[in-house]
C-alpha cells in the first residue's frame, strides 16, 4: 500500500465519480469502486460515466474496479460515496478488508432513518476503523466535473483525517477547509436536502426571490436548531457545510432534490417524480428521518413537516405553503409567539403590571 | 509491586518529565525552564496560603523558599537541576509506601476486621452469631473469570463507579477476594486523613493525589506516574467519575486522565517491544442499598446544580459514629454490596475476547489494534490529539458499560417509582420546588405503590433480558413487587437522619424528598420515565 496521493473512492454515482475526478486532477492515483462491471469497463475504456454524468470526461488517472477487497487495500484513505440506503451494507462488507490505520471519509449526505444514524457512525459501527470523517459543502457534482472552482469542508475529530483528506482534495479548483464539528457538518449536509426540495417546489410555483430568501433563512434556522439538539456547534450553520451548501443546492436546478421539488410543484406525486430520475434524491429519506425525530428532540421544524406532508401524506404544495404562511407570528430567534409573550417579567410587581396592561389591550 | 521496581519507576519518571520539560522549552512557543519553575513556585505558594492544615506545610514552605532563592541566581544548568529536584519531590510525594507484607496482612485481617468493627458495639450479637464474614456482605459477580484471565494477558485498569468513600476499601477487598495481586491506585489525600479509611488505604497499593496542588507540572508528574506504573505491569484502579457522583446517577461524563495514561503506556509498551503490551480497561459497578454519604452528596448536588465542589471534608464518611451505624445496618439487615465486574475493553473502546485477549469489532471480527497507533511505516507513534479522541471513545465505551452492568436493588427501584409518581402528581412544580415542598404529607397507597413498582420492574426485567442492565439476585430478580417494597422500606427506615420513606397504615410517605430523588436517580438513562409515563401518571389502581 503506497501512500503518496493514493485514494480509493467507493461508489460510482455522480458525486463519487466527480470526487474521484477532482482528486485525479490534483495529482492523486484514484481507484473508483462500483458494482456494475459494464460501468467499470466504461470508466476504464472511455473515461466517462454516462449513466450519471453524460459525456463528461473523467481524468484518466481514475481507474475503476468492481473488486471491493482490492479497493479497500489500495489506499490508506477511502472516501465513501454510497447512497444512504445502501451505505451500511457496503460499510459492513468493507469491514472485512480494512485495518485500523486507514482513514474513512463519508461523502454521503443523509441519515439512516430509524435511529438518525449519521453516515460516519455507520462507518464506525460496521468497521474497525476509528480515523473517520466526512466531507460536505457546496459541491454540485456536475460543476465539479466541469472544473469550476469551489470549496469543501473536511470534518473529523482527528487532525490526521483532516490533514490527509485535505491533501488529497485540494487542487486548482478545490479549496479545503477543516472543521472538528463532525456532527454539525454531517447534519447540515443531510438536512439541507429538505430545504432544497422546498426550494425546488417554491421555484416550480414561481414564488419569486423574496419567498426563496425567506425559505432559505427560515430553513437554515430550523436545521441549525435540529443540529444543535444533536450536539453540533452553532457556528457550523454559517459555514460552507451549512449556509454554503444550502445556497448551492437551493439555487441550482442541477440539484436532484431541487428538481424533485419542482416536479412536486407540477403536481406529480413522489412516486411519479422519483420514476423520472435515476439519481437518488437523499432529501426524501432525510425528510422522513428528521420529521420522525424532531419531536423526540423537542425541535420545531415547520418546513420539514410541510415537506413531509407533501411527500408522504399527499398534501399539495400550495396547501402546505398556505399553512406555513398562516402560522402565528414569532420572534426570530426565540420562536416565542409575538401575540403570546411570556407572562413573567422581571419581578413580581412588573409581572402584575404587564398582565394588567395586556388585559387593557395596551 | 516490588520496591526495587518502584525505585526504577521513579528514576524513569523523573527523567521522562524532565526531558519533556527541556524539549518543549526549546520550541519557539515553549515555556522557558525558569518560567516553568516560577510558575510551579507560584501555584505552590498560592496553595500553601490556603492549605494551612497540610502536615508537610513547614517542610514545603522551606523547600519553596529555597527554590525561590536559587531561581534568580542560577545558570541554565542550575535551573535544570532545580527543576529535577521539584519533579523528584512531587514524584516522592505521590509515591505511596506500599509493602507487600503489609498488604498480605491487611487483606487477611480485613475480612474479619471490617465486620468486627461494624459489630464492635454489640458484643451480644457477636456472641450470638459469631463474627460475620465480609464475604457475606460484599457480593462479587459478573465477568470475574474474564478479569482474572485478562490480568494474565496484559495490564488491567479497573474503573469502578464511584458513589462513596467506602468504594475504595470495598473494591480493595474485592480485588483481594478475586485472587488478584494488589492494584495501584491514586487516592485523594483527604482519604488518608480519615483514620478509618487510611487504615485500609495505605496498605492497598495507593499512591497519593493531592487535589490542592494545582501546578500543571504536578499534574504532569501525576499522569506520568500512572503511565510508568502501567508500563511496569502494575494493574491500576481508577475512578473515572473523578470524584464521588453527587446526584446518585450513573456517571456518564467521565474524566479520562488515567485512561489516557493507559493508551500512552500501551504505545510505550509497543515501542519497547514488551512481550505483553496490552492494556485492558475493565469497568465495574458498585451497588449499594444505602449510600453512606447520600445526604451530603445530594445536598451538594442540588445546591450547585451538579457542579461538584471538589472536596467535601466534612461528610458522613468522616464521622466514626455514622460509619459504625452504616456498617451495623449492613450486617443487621443483611444488606449486600454488589460488585459487578463488566466486560473488558481495550484503550480504544473495542470489546476484548477474554479467551484470546484480542480486540473485536462490533461484528466479532478480530481487530489489529497496533494499526491504530502506527505511522505510515508501521512504527508506533504518540499523537496527542489523535490519542485524546481515542481516549474519549474509550470513555464513552466505559460509560455504556456502566449502564449495562448496573445492578438494580430494591431501594433504587422503589425510590424511582415513588419519585416518578410524586413528580407527576405535582406537574406544576420544578425539581427544586418539589424537593423543598415535598408531597405535603399526602403519601401514596401502599397497594398503588406496589402496583407501580411491578410496572417499573417489568420494564426493567425486559431491559435485563436484553442485556441492558442487571437485577439484583434475590428479591429484585424474584419480581415480587410487595417483597421489593418491603425490603426497600426496611432499609430506608434505618440509618439516614430521616427515613427516605415510611409506611403508616396503608399508605407510604416520603420523609426526605432529596434522598428519594438521590436514590431514584440511579435508574436514569434507561428511558424508563418516557416509556412508563402513562402508567406512573395514573394514580387509579388498575
Amino acid at each position: 500500500m503506497s501512500s503518496d496521493k493514493v485514494v480509493t473512492v467507493l461508489g460510482g454515482g455522480s458525486w463519487g465519480t466527480a470526487l474521484a475526478h477532482v482528486m485525479a486532477v490534483s495529482g492523486a492515483k484514484v481507484l473508483l469502486w462500483m458494482r456494475s462491471d459494464d460501468r467499470v469497463a466504461e470508466v476504464n475504456e472511455q473515461h466517462t460515466n454516462s449513466r450519471y454524468l453524460k459525456d463528461k470526461k473523467i481524468h484518466p488517472d481514475v481507474v475503476a474496479t468492481a473488486d471491493l477487497e482490492r479497493a479497500a487495500k489500495f489506499a490508506e484513505t477511502i472516501i465513501v460515496a454510497i447512497p444512504s440506503a445502501n451505505f451500511r451494507s457496503v460499510a459492513y462488507e468493507l469491514g472485512d478488508f480494512v485495518t485500523g490505520d486507514q482513514v474513512l471519509v463519508s461523502a454521503t449526505k443523509g441519515f439512516e432513518a430509524e435511529h438518525l444514524t449519521r453516515m460516519s457512525d455507520l462507518l464506525r459501527e460496521e468497521t474497525c476503523c476509528r480515523k473517520i470523517g466526512a466531507i460536505s459543502g457546496p459541491n454540485l457534482a456536475d460543476e465539479v466535473m466541469e472544473n469550476m472552482p469551489t470549496a469543501t469542508v473536511v470534518a473529523s475529530p482527528y487532525h490526521e483525517v483532516i490533514e490527509k483528506t485535505a491533501a488529497l482534495l485540494a487542487g486548482p479548483t478545490m479549496r479545503v477547509y477543516g472543521n472538528h464539528d463532525l456532527v454539525g457538518v454531517e447534519v447540515h449536509g443531510a438536512l439541507k436536502n429538505i430545504v432544497a426540495i422546498a426550494a425546488g417546489a417554491a421555484a416550480g410555483m414561481n414564488l419569486g426571490q423574496n419567498s426563496m430568501a425567506m425559505l432559505l433563512t427560515r430553513g437554515l434556522a430550523e436545521i441549525s436548531r435540529f443540529a444543535e439538539a444533536l450536539g453540533a456547534d452553532r457556528m457550523t450553520a454559517l459555514g460552507l457545510a451549512g449556509l454554503g451548501d444550502l445556497i448551492a443546492t437551493c439555487n441550482s436546478p442541477l440539484s436532484r432534490n431541487n428538481s424533485l421539488g419542482r416536479k412536486l410543484a407540477e403536481g406529480k406525486t413522489l412516486t411519479q417524480a422519483q420514476a423520472e430520475s435515476i439519481k437518488v434524491a437523499e432529501g426524501v429519506n432525510t425528510t422522513f428521518a428528521a420529521a420522525k425525530h424532531a419531536s423526540r428532540l423537542g425541535v420545531d421544524m415547520p418546513i420539514t413537516r410541510g415537506i413531509h406532508k407533501v411527500l408522504f401524506e399527499n398534501a399539495k404544495p400550495h396547501e402546505v405553503l398556505a399553512g406555513l404562511m398562516s402560522r402565528a407570528n414569532r420572534y426570530e430567534h426565540t420562536e416565542v409567539q409575538i401575540d403570546a409573550p411570556s407572562l413573567v417579567e422581571g419581578s413580581v410587581v412588573e409581572t402584575a403590571l404587564a398582565v394588567a396592561a395586556r388585559e387593557r389591550g395596551w | 509491586m516490588q520496591n526495587t521496581l518502584r525505585d526504577a519507576a521513579i528514576v524513569e519518571l523523573r527523567s521522562r518529565v524532565l526531558e519533556a520539560c527541556i524539549m518543549q522549552s526549546r520550541l519557539p512557543d515553549g515555556m522557558p525552564l525558569d518560567v516553568l519553575v516560577n510558575d510551579t513556585l507560584y501555584h505552590e505558594k498560592k496553595r500553601l496560603e490556603i492549605d494551612r492544615k497540610s502536615p508537610t506545610r513547614d517542610a514545603d514552605l522551606a523547600f519553596w523558599s529555597s527554590v525561590k532563592a536559587k531561581l534568580g541566581r542560577g545558570s541554565g544548568e542550575d535551573v535544570r537541576n532545580l527543576l529535577g529536584q521539584i519533579i523528584g519531590r512531587f514524584a516522592d510525594e505521590i509515591r505511596g509506601n506500599f509493602s507487600p507484607t503489609l498488604y498480605n496482612v491487611a487483606t487477611r485481617v480485613m475480612p474479619k476486621a471490617l465486620p468486627m468493627l461494624l459489630n464492635a458495639m454489640s458484643p451480644r450479637r457477636l456472641l450470638q452469631r459469631g463474627i460475620p464474614d465480609i464475604a457475606d456482605t460484599i457480593v462479587i459477580q459478573g465477568q470475574v473469570d474474564a478479569l482474572r484471565k485478562m490480568s494474565q494477558k496484559g495490564t488491567i485498569i479497573l474503573t469502578p463507579t464511584h458513589v462513596s468513600n467506602l468504594d475504595s476499601p470495598v473494591i480493595g477487598w474485592a480485588i483481594y477476594a478475586m485472587g488478584l495481586p494488589a492494584f495501584t491506585y491514586g487516592a485523594g489525600l483527604n482519604l488518608f486523613s480519615n483514620p478509618m479509611m487510611a487504615l485500609f488505604m495505605r496498605n492497598l497499593g495507593a499512591y497519593r493525589v493531592d487535589r490542592m496542588k494545582t501546578a500543571p507540572l504536578y499534574k504532569d508528574v501525576l499522569k506520568e506516574y500512572a503511565t510508568v506504573s502501567l508500563e511496569m505491569g502494575n494493574h491500576n484502579l481508577f475512578f473515572p467519575a473523578g470524584t464521588r457522583v453527587r446526584s446518585g446517577k450513573i456517571e456518564q461524563r467521565l474524566k479520562l486522565g488515567l485512561m489516557s495514561s493507559g493508551l500512552k503506556a500501551y504505545v510505550n509498551n509497543l515501542l519497547h517491544k514488551k512481550e505483553q503490551p496490552n492494556i485492558y480497561i475493565v469497568p465495574c459497578t458498585l451497588n449499594y442499598y444505602l449510600v453512606l454519604e447520600a445526604e451530603t452528596l445530594i445536598e451538594d448536588h442540588l445546591q450547585r446544580e451538579g457542579k461538584s465542589r471538589y472536596i467535601i471534608t466534612d461528610d458522613e464518611s468522616y464521622l466514626m459514629r455514622k460509619i459504625l451505624q452504616f456498617t451495623q445496618n449492613l450486617i443487621n439487615l443483611e444488606a449486600r454490596i454488589t460488585v459487578h465486574v463488566g466486560d473488558p475493553i481495550d484503550p480504544f473502546g473495542n470489546r476484548v475476547d477474554p479467551e484470546t485477549g484480542a480486540s473485536l469489532d462490533r461484528h466479532g471480527r478480530e481487530v489489529d489494534i497496533v494499526k491504530y497507533v502506527t505511522d505510515r511505516k508501521g512504527v508506533p507513534v504518540h499523537l496527542p490529539q489523535r490519542d485524546r479522541v481515542y481516549t474519549a471513545e474509550a470513555g464513552e465505551a466505559v460509560a455504556r458499560e456502566f449502564l449495562r452492568h448496573n445492578v438494580v436493588v430494591a431501594t433504587q427501584l422503589t425510590a424511582f417509582t415513588l419519585w416518578e409518581i410524586l413528580k407527576r402528581r405535582h406537574p406544576e412544580q420544578d425539581l427544586y420546588r418539589l424537593v423543598r415542598t415535598g408531597d405535603e404529607g399526602f403519601g401514596v397507597a401502599a397497594s398503588l405503590l406496589t402496583e407501580k413498582v411491578l410496572a417499573v420492574w417489568q420494564a426493567l426485567a425486559a431491559r435485563a433480558e436484553r442485556g441492558e442492565l442487571h437485577l439484583e439476585s434475590g428479591v429484585v430478580a424474584g419480581g415480587d413487587a410487595a417483597a421489593i417494597v418491603r425490603t426497600a422500606l426496611r432499609h430506608f427506615g434505618t440509618y439516614h437522619t430521616h427515613p427516605v420513606m415510611v409506611r403508616k397504615g396503608d399508605r407510604v410517605f416520603c420523609e426526605d424528598m432529596k434522598l428519594l430523588h438521590y436514590y431514584s436517580n440511579r435508574l436514569r438513562g434507561y428511558g424508563l420515565e418516557k416509556e412508563l409515563d402513562q402508567v406512573l401518571r395514573s394514580e387509579v389502581a388498575a
